[in-house]
């Protein structure tokens, strides 16, 4: 078991998760199977927005292993040297702050696309709107 | 307790289901399988964008499909419940076990004085019945 890699060790541990549609979930893993389907209490979900992030509490969750794209424990202390860096907002303004980024994002892809099709390049996939 | 337990113990309960395309579906939990193909009552289906909403009586969910599902926090202390309530359970079919294996152990000492060992098939039927 120990050349293997496995979820067991991580259990009742405090967990950052991050999905394939990009969220982050923080809480505590309480249970997995052979899928990586997981179990998450007490769990909230952070946005982050440049140096800003908001929690939104959002208790128990029961994962689909195949979403999950990496987990890991937070360190405590990095954690609290990482809090002078980032600042705490509250849950409308990081919701606010995130529509805003994503507006501009697709903004500026609208215009690459529009440059590219000048010069004869058509539907790049890595500039479409979707998440 | 595995995923797939917590959510066969979340049955009749309300929970939100999101799928990989992002529409959500809230409604009250009726089945499950190990494929967590998932049944649900009284669902309100949500839009990826939250700005569309149908409303349906029932619907079936392909486990494949989804993504996560959000339960309501009272389920994990079902959980605690159900561990506890069966721990016990097991401590009293022990005990009751260990009586008749003792107490057919005094009758074969009745019966035949010589016999020290109380006979092993004998005993097997017992603990069979009391499972039953």
């Amino acid at each position: 078991m120990e050349n293997t890699a496995h979820l067991l060790n991580e259990i009742d541990k405090k967990l950052m998760i991050l999905l394939r549609d990009g969220r982050t979930l923080i809480g505590y893993l309480r249970s997995v199977d052979q899928f990586a389907n997981l179990v998450l209490h007490r769990a909230i979900e952070r946005i982050h927005v440049g140096t800003q992030y908001g929690d939104m509490e959002r208790g128990v969750f029961i994962i689909r292993g195949e979403n999950v794209v990496l987990l890991g424990e937070i360190d405590r202390e990095k954690e609290e040297q990482l809090n002078s860096k980032l600042t705490q907002v509250s849950v409308e303004e990081i919701l606010d702050a995130q529509r805003r980024e994503i507006e501009s994002k697709q903004e500026k892809n609208a215009i690459l696309r529009q440059r590219l099709k000048q010069r004869g390049i058509n539907n790049n996939p890595l500039l479409e709107d979707n998440e | 307790m595995l995923p797939l337990s917590l959510l066969k113990t979340a049955q009749s309960h309300p929970m939100l289901v999101e799928l990989k395309n992002g529409e959500t579906y809230n409604g009250h939990l009726v089945s499950c399988d190990t494929w967590m193909n998932i049944n649900l009552r009284e669902v309100i289906c949500t839009s990826k964008d939250g700005d569309k909403f149908w409303r349906m009586n029932e619907c079936y969910i392909r486990g494949s499909t989804i993504k996560y599902l959000r339960i309501p926090d009272e389920v994990i202390d079902l959980v605690k419940e159900d561990i506890q309530a069966k721990a016990k359970n097991r401590n009293q079919n022990q005990n009751q076990n260990r009586n008749n294996n003792n107490n057919q152990q005094n009758r074969g000492n009745k019966n035949n004085p010589n016999q020290h060992r109380p006979n092993p098939n004998r005993n097997r039927n017992n603990v069979n019945i009391n499972k039953n």
